[in-house]
């Protein structure tokens, strides 16, 4: 009978062991290969992941509210009256097929995407804010010039989406889970007001120019020169022509001398990937072509993917890689650009291309013969490794000096500047491709940014706040009063306090 | 069991030594009905504790006083009393009793007998799993009880069926718990059970479920799989052979009628007709005869041997089954082994141990996409062109891609043809099936768990017991260069990729038990704990650039530039989960009975302030016919009333730190000319109040037993589920990168079950006759500050399909409400609010929508719930005859009251196939159709818009198992020395009747976009014993 005492004690103790496991703390598990927000953020190398975060949606081309291709040009492109949708079909890429024939509505359209690249940026901006203020350990300097960044960014975010929607939440703090539903919309002069003041607070401590392993981060010049571009927007021509002034420096033409900004000389090496960070390069987003993407990869592309979308699709010729047909160049870009010396630096003629070497492609929707050039996907430029599609290297210039001559210009000339200098500017600007000046009014500096910029996601925003886009953008059905931004997102009209935009 | 209660029994006896004046020996043999002898039998002496069992031979010694009354009780028999009135020898006839009372029913942590269980439990027994040829045992459960709906994954072998208890339970996981032998089974890998080893399935749908605590509210599946029982070793086969194909085909128009409505689309949109004569196609390519092909074999073989002592017993079986899938089935197969052994052994009186052991490795061919629109052989075979030919027409075999790409060749090096007209993700399925034939996957999962028992005294079991299943899994792929389509190539690089992954997850259970009685009164008491983690880690390699073009020859040995070898690893959060539990089983006179139940669960993925939670249960019954004036002799044999309330809990839908902001990688962005930095960023908000959902569950029901053969159970539900874990995506203005989780959500679900049974005789006719219906009506209650929830895509269009909302069903389908189409112009002249046109811009043909919000326009706020997709009735029935020799069955099951949504047709590629029913769209001649006129560009969205036109009824009856067996007569046995051997034909699937037009009524989450539909199977089988 002892031993059986034995053994039944050495049960209970068994099961006493049970319990002793059920204590807390072996429930007090942690993950593995993250870390708890609340032990983050605790060394310099973990806030610059945070402030890296913040670089991130700048360079992401898919995702957003819909999670599909989320790239800032493609919709804009297909709006304005640079391009056409294009693709596979009238439903492929839906989204932008809507915005170019101007029927968006909240369900369909663009808008996600661009809300939610931007809004993820505020986001992102905002959380690392709050972690960076109260860490000691981070060096003085390194600390100001993370938050100079970070404030750049958030602004970057809010103009892109002030100018789309005009009507947004702002939120400038980490948002709590029960502060979500309750956000309200506030007045856009709100939103510039916010714009503005984190631009003047990061311009002091961005630094002039960054070392080669640093391009793509922030700089002096891309601060003063967004500044200016808002101030453009707000039609505050004098404070906006002060500042491009600083950028655009005090000859035209010439170097910058601060910050060492000059026109490239070869319009067509501007968009090389060869030629990334050039002189004329204010900010620029930069892409990657060495991380061998797969589709399994998808929302972690850090390349160029419209590259591969305003590809001619089926093209099987040496020079391009076949594309999936995106962004065929209108017809009337075409006509009035024959005969500019950069015409051939933007548009692709496939078409008579493939005629003349005996090639083929397919007539992708809307097709027009016309592709993008200063983007398309060429075989020299395609990655090595991954899969081709999702590995192009190529960069977006979102602000270079061409484009801040043209806005000084435009400034002066509005504001009642000096016209002189207002022709300096438009003359270096066609200078530089060999066209001779022409006179300094705001028409020819719609008609010199149109050119010099097609294509690269300016002209839509131009047509609508210089007034032009109800007559230019007519055959298209755009509607005065509604087209002029896009829609809150479905999604976001979902148990929210946001009230839909005019007209949608 | 039965050796077990012999067990105690002779325990009982062992401990008596009294001896009486004036005993006589008394001797004698029992038999049962047929004569056959009856070991085991309990003879006692009456108001003593004498007793004795009965040999193998059925015989019994006993010594008893002249005058005594002997008790012989047998498990499944009439306990008899006989007065021995001074007799040396009397021999008993048993007969057997309401057998269904006497089963031993497992009910979480131990047994009871079925009479005195006070849950509502259903059980599935081998002998209803042998007549069917499942291959998975989850199949299994499909019809056969009340309460538990089973729908077909998918029809590709080895798909997991989704199996809900009760209803949905959850806005979330609704999956119920599956423990097998005890053992809590977390990460799938269902099929690695043998169904051919399984004793029995009990099914725990109420409040007895609360044993399980924090993972029980879905209900819990009990496995218990075969052990050894002693007697001389035997060794049984059973296997079939069969064919399997599909049904029926979705009516799609042939290459004439393709070219016409492509004509009539594109003329309706102003464009210039494509198709110069549609005539000269012909008839064109069937592509669904192209994927669904020949006839796919399937065959299965069993393998057992089993036998033992009292002392020692073991199981051994083996199993293989190679089922080849009905669509491609190339590249669609699947194959099993199993390998399982039990033994238990007893060295002493008090102390028990035992083992098992279950090896199981599957092959399979299973990775082209199903039921999706976005590609897969399925998809493609509804919506490529009818025109373009299986090979590619030698006109075409100069130009490109055939001369310029690695387009892909047939066998006697014959280009597939590649569509003209649909593209996309749309492809020849042969094609596609080249570019698949290097994929396949694998697993070698083990299983195993010990037990140590002892008693140490009389009533009071200890008992611990260490599980461990190691699961190793992986695949293998390759890459070929291809062209199938503009979108869909790879012309540059062969890559090969190598992946394997395991998993180790243990628990340990210690459970103490105590039975005592006391008079009338009996007791158990159950106290345990309980302790389980797992863990997992993966690998994988992408060789790209291989120098072969044959999927045969890959090899990783190859030589390769470092960059083009890319590896990647990850491992899974850790998961724990600790528990203390115990419960309390009362019978007066097996007439009152009560069971309580508590069970304590701490789950590392509760949030920091609620760590643990607890869940009790009360169950009570009444045995109404052992009642003193309950009328003896009336037709009813048994009834028994019970009742049950508990708490349950959810866990299952909860992800490790959900309940914190974790801050993670792939944040990253690009600086300088080197390539990647790293950026990582919270993933979501926290939660420290994230915890299990809660469910009370109310049931109350009888069972009863009438003229001795019919069987009734009867149950009335009610299930209370409280803070349901909303994982939902906060506002896109938030910018968090996850999901954000809280317990915001009620949910109700309602019904009644009935479960009958009849066993009845004609002459050497002998049959029985089962079914169950359930009904189960569903309704969120409350869903917070948050109106609604929308779930579920349609294409690309961006309104969600489901809505759940209160008032509603759970994931009801919601969208535009067509009132038919608009048959002329005067139509949508008349269709008007305060004299506007509500739709201006409509045409004759189009859709008119239901202005249901009534302002006057169609927008996003006329949508409306269209129906729900949860079956308001679930039934299956169950027919066994025995003739002689021969015997019969047919079961059957089916579902009312469900809808399906049919969204085959991919509305981004205009040139997509056409349904038959496109033939009757709307056109001028044809003014009085409801099939909205074809158009590319549908202004009206008659088809972009997720609608009730493309709803149906969902219900469906199937006749899935229809088998004729023969028993070879044991003259002819005899001779062969074999103790049984019975031949079988059998069909699965056999008839389905249902209205809805797709390939299969039967679909996982009702959204028809291509599934792979089930198998009709034909089978021939044989079983033996030797």
């Amino acid at each position: 009978m002892k031993r059986k005492y034995i053994i039944c004690g050495s049960v209970v103790l068994m099961g006493l062991a049970g319990f002793v496991s059920c204590k807390k703390s072996y429930l007090e598990t942690t993950p593995a290969g993250q870390t708890l927000e609340a032990n983050y953020y605790s060394t310099p190398e973990e806030i610059f992941t945070g402030v890296v975060a913040a670089y991130d949606p700048l360079v992401t081309e898919t995702g957003g509210l819909n999670n599909t291709y989320s790239g800032p040009l493609g919709p804009l492109n297909a709006a304005s009256d640079d391009c056409v949708a294009g693709g596979g079909g009238p439903t492929d890429m839906s989204t932008w097929q809507a915005w170019n024939n101007y029927t968006v509505t909240p369900a369909v359209g663009p808008q996600g995407e661009y809300w939610g690249r931007n809004f993820k940026g505020v986001s992102r901006c905002n959380i690392i804010l709050s972690k960076m203020e109260p860490a000691t350990f981070l060096d003085a300097n390194t600390k100001k010039r993370y938050i100079a960044e970070v404030k750049f960014l958030r602004a970057y975010y809010y103009f892109w989406l002030v100018r789309l929607f005009k009507n947004i939440p702002l939120i400038v703090q980490p948002l709590e889970p029960q502060d979500v539903y309750t956000q309200l919309q506030v007045a856009p002069e709100a939103v510039y007001a916010q714009i503005e003041a984190d631009l003047n607070a990061a311009i002091p401590d961005l630094p002039v120019t960054v070392p080669t392993a640093e391009n793509g981060r922030v700089t002096k010049g891309a601060g003063i020169a967004l500044l200016g571009k808002v101030f453009l927007y707000e039609k505050k021509w004098t404070e906006a022509a002060a500042q491009l002034a600083q950028v655009n420096g005090t000859t035209p033409g010439g170097t910058t001398g601060t910050y060492g900004y000059k026109l490239q000389t070869n319009f067509g090496q501007i968009f090389s990937p060869d030629n990334k960070f050039n002189s004329e390069s204010i900010f620029e987003l930069n892409f990657t072509g060495s991380q061998s993407y797969s589709w399994s990869n998808w929302n972690q592309f850090k390349s160029n993917v419209y590259v591969q979308m305003v590809g001619p699709r089926g093209y099987n010729g040496p020079t391009y890689w076949g594309g999936w047909g995106f962004s065929p160049v209108m017809t009337g870009l075409v006509t009035a650009m024959k005969t500019d010396p950069r015409y051939g630096y933007t548009v692709a003629n496939i078409d008579s291309l493939t005629k003349a070497t005996g090639t083929s492609y397919e007539a992708s929707y809307q097709n027009t013969g016309y592709f993008i050039q200063k983007y398309a996907p060429l075989q020299k430029y395609k990655a090595p490794t991954g899969t081709a599609e999702l590995n192009f290297p190529n960069n977006y210039i979102e602000i270079r000096l061409a484009d801040t001559y043209l806005m000084e210009a435009e400034a002066l000339l509005q504001g009642g500047g000096s016209a002189a200098r207002a022709l300096e500017l438009l003359t270096a600007v066609r200078a530089r491709v060999g066209l001779t000046p022409v006179p300094a009014t705001l028409q020819n500096v719609y008609n010199e940014r149109r050119f010099e910029l097609a294509t690269e996601g300016h002209r839509w925003f131009d047509l609508v706040r210089t007034g032009q886009a109800a007559t230019v953008l007519a055959s298209k059905g755009y509607k005065t009063g509604t087209s002029d931004i896009l829609p809150i997102p479905l999604q976001d009209m979902q148990n929210t306090q946001l009230k839909q935009n005019p007209g949608y | 069991m039965r050796k077990k209660l012999t067990f105690l029994l002779f325990l009982l006896v062992a401990g008596i030594t009294t001896a009486m004046a004036q005993n006589i020996t008394v001797k004698g043999k029992v038999v049962d009905q047929n004569s056959q002898p009856l070991p085991g039998v309990s003879v006692t002496v009456k108001g003593t504790q004498t007793g004795t069992l009965t040999d193998v031979g059925g015989n019994y010694t006993l010594n008893a006083p002249s005058n005594a009354t002997l008790v012989l009780s047998y498990i499944g028999y009439d306990t008899q009393e006989l007065a021995v009135s001074g007799r040396s020898s009397i021999n008993v006839t048993m007969t057997e009793g309401v057998k269904s009372l006497n089963e031993v029913v497992v009910v979480g942590y131990g047994t009871q007998k079925k009479s005195v269980v006070t849950g509502s439990i259903s059980r599935v027994k081998a002998s209803d799993l042998e007549n069917q040829q499942v291959t998975r045992f989850d199949q299994a459960l499909q019809g056969r009880t009340s309460g538990v709906t089973v729908v077909a994954g998918s029809g590709a072998p080895n798909a997991a069926p989704i199996i809900r208890v009760r209803g949905i339970t959850s806005i979330n996981n609704t999956d119920p718990l599956y423990v097998i032998d005890g053992v809590v089974s977390l990460n799938g890998g269902l099929e690695n059970l043998n169904p051919n080893d399984i004793e029995s399935i009990e099914v725990l749908k109420d409040a007895s479920a609360a044993i399980y605590g924090s993972r029980s509210s879905n209900g819990v599946v009990l496995v218990t799989t075969k052990k050894g029982k002693s007697g001389a070793p035997t060794l049984s086969y059973n296997g079939y052979y069969g064919t399997q194909k599909a049904t029926k085909q979705f009516d799609v128009v042939n290459a004439t009628q393709y070219a016409t409505l492509r004509n009539q689309a594109v003329t309706n949109d102003g464009g210039t007709a494509p198709f110069a004569n549609p005539g000269q196609y012909g008839t064109g390519t069937n592509w669904q005869d192209v994927i669904f092909g020949e006839s796919a074999a399937i065959q299965n073989h069993n393998l057992m041997v089993q036998g033992g002592t009292d002392a020692s017993k073991y199981y051994v079986s083996f199993g293989y089954l190679n089922q080849q899938g009905i669509v491609l089935s190339d590249i669609s197969n699947f194959k099993k082994y199993n390998f399982t052994a039990n033994t238990s052994f007893q060295p002493k009186k008090w102390l028990s141990v035992g083992q098992n052991f279950a090896y199981t490795y599957t092959r399979n061919q299973s990775n082209f996409s199903t039921n999706n629109e976005f590609g897969g052989p399925l998809s493609s075979s509804l919506n490529l062109d009818p025109i373009t030919p299986i090979l590619a027409a030698q006109e075409d075999l100069n130009g490109t891609p055939y001369t310029d790409k690695p387009v892909v060749k047939d066998a006697q090096g014959r280009p597939y043809a590649i569509s003209k007209y649909v593209g996309q993700e749309m492809s020849n399925p042969l094609a596609y099936l080249e570019t698949q034939r290097g994929n396949y996957g694998w697993s070698h999962n083990l299983l195993g768990n010990a037990f140590v028992e002892i008693q140490p005294i009389k009533g009071l079991r200890l008992k611990t017991q260490i599980n461990g299943k190691q699961a190793f899994w992986g695949s293998q792929s390759y890459t070929p260069l291809y062209y199938l389509t503009t979108q869909n190539n790879n012309t540059t690089n062969r890559s090969a990729s190598r992946g394997s992954n395991r998993n180790l997850t243990w628990n340990w259970d210690n459970t103490i038990s105590y039975n005592r009685q006391i008079s009338k009164h009996d007791f158990t008491v159950l106290l345990g704990t309980s302790a389980q983690e797992q863990s997992e880690v993966g690998l994988s390699g992408t060789y790209n650039n291989l120098p072969v073009d044959d999927y045969r020859k890959v090899s990783f040995n190859y030589a390769l530039p470092n960059e083009n070898r890319i590896a990647s690893s990850y491992e899974a959060q850790p998961y724990r989960v600790t528990s203390i539990f115990g419960r309390v089983n009362y019978s007066f006179d097996e007439k009152y009975l009560f069971t309580g139940i508590i069970r304590r669960d701490g789950s590392s993925k509760f949030g920091s302030n609620n760590v643990y939670g607890t869940f009790p249960s009360a169950q009570v019954g009444w045995v109404a016919t052992r009642e003193d004036f309950f009328p003896k002799n009336s037709f009813v044999d048994f009834l028994k009333v019970r009742a049950s309330y508990g708490e349950v809990g959810n866990e299952l839908s909860l992800s490790t730190f959900q309940y914190t902001s974790v801050v993670a990688g792939g944040s990253n962005a690009v600086f300088g000319p080197g390539g990647l930095v790293i950026g990582n960023s919270p993933q979501g908000p926290q939660n420290p109040n994230l915890k299990w959902e809660s469910t009370k569950t109310t049931d109350i029901g009888f069972d009863a037993v009438i003229f001795k053969d019919f069987n009734v159970t009867v149950d009335v539900y009610r299930k209370l589920t409280s803070g349901m874990l909303q994982s939902f995506n906060l506002p896109g203005y938030a910018g968090y990168n996850g999901q954000f989780f809280d317990n915001i959500g009620d949910l109700e679900n309602k019904g009644i079950e009935l479960e009958v049974g009849y066993n009845g005789k004609s002459g050497d006719f002998k049959y029985n006759v089962s079914g169950n219906i359930s009904y189960n009506k569903n309704e969120v209650t409350f869903l917070g500050s948050r109106p609604y929830i929308d779930g579920g895509s349609f294409q690309n269009s961006s309104y969600p399909l489901f809505r759940t909302q209160s008032g509603q069903p759970v994931a009801s389908f919601y969208g535009f409400q067509e009132l038919g189409t608009f048959k002329s112009q005067a139509e949508i002249d008349a269709y008007t609010l305060n004299g506007t046109r509500i739709q201006p811009n409509a045409k004759p043909g189009d859709f008119k929508w239901a202005d249901n919000n009534g302002n006057g326009v169609i927008d996003e706020g006329d949508r409306t719930f269209l129906g729900s997709q949860l079956p308001k009735w679930t039934y299956g029935i169950n027919l066994r005859g025995n003739y002689k020799n021969f015997d019969m069955m047919v079961f059957g099951q089916g579902v009312w009251g469900n809808k399906l949504f049919q969204g085959y047709r991919r509305l981004d590629i205009a040139t997509a196939n056409y349904s038959t029913a496109a033939l009757d769209a709307w056109t001028p001649q044809n003014a009085g159709s409801n099939y909205p006129r074809l158009s590319d560009l549908d202004p009206n969205n008659n088809f972009k818009n997720p609608s009730n036109f493309y709803l149906q009824s969902g219900a469906y009856f199937r006749i899935k198992t229809l088998q004729l067996g023969y028993t070879l007569p044991t003259a002819v046995l005899s001779k062969i020395d074999v103790k049984k051997a019975r031949i079988f034909i059998s069909s699965n699937n056999l008839v389905t009747i249902t209205k809805y037009d797709g390939f299969d009524p039967e679909i996982a989450g009702s959204i028809d976009r291509g599934i792979y539909p089930q198998a009709r199977t034909f089978m021939v089988g044989l079983d033996f014993t030797l």
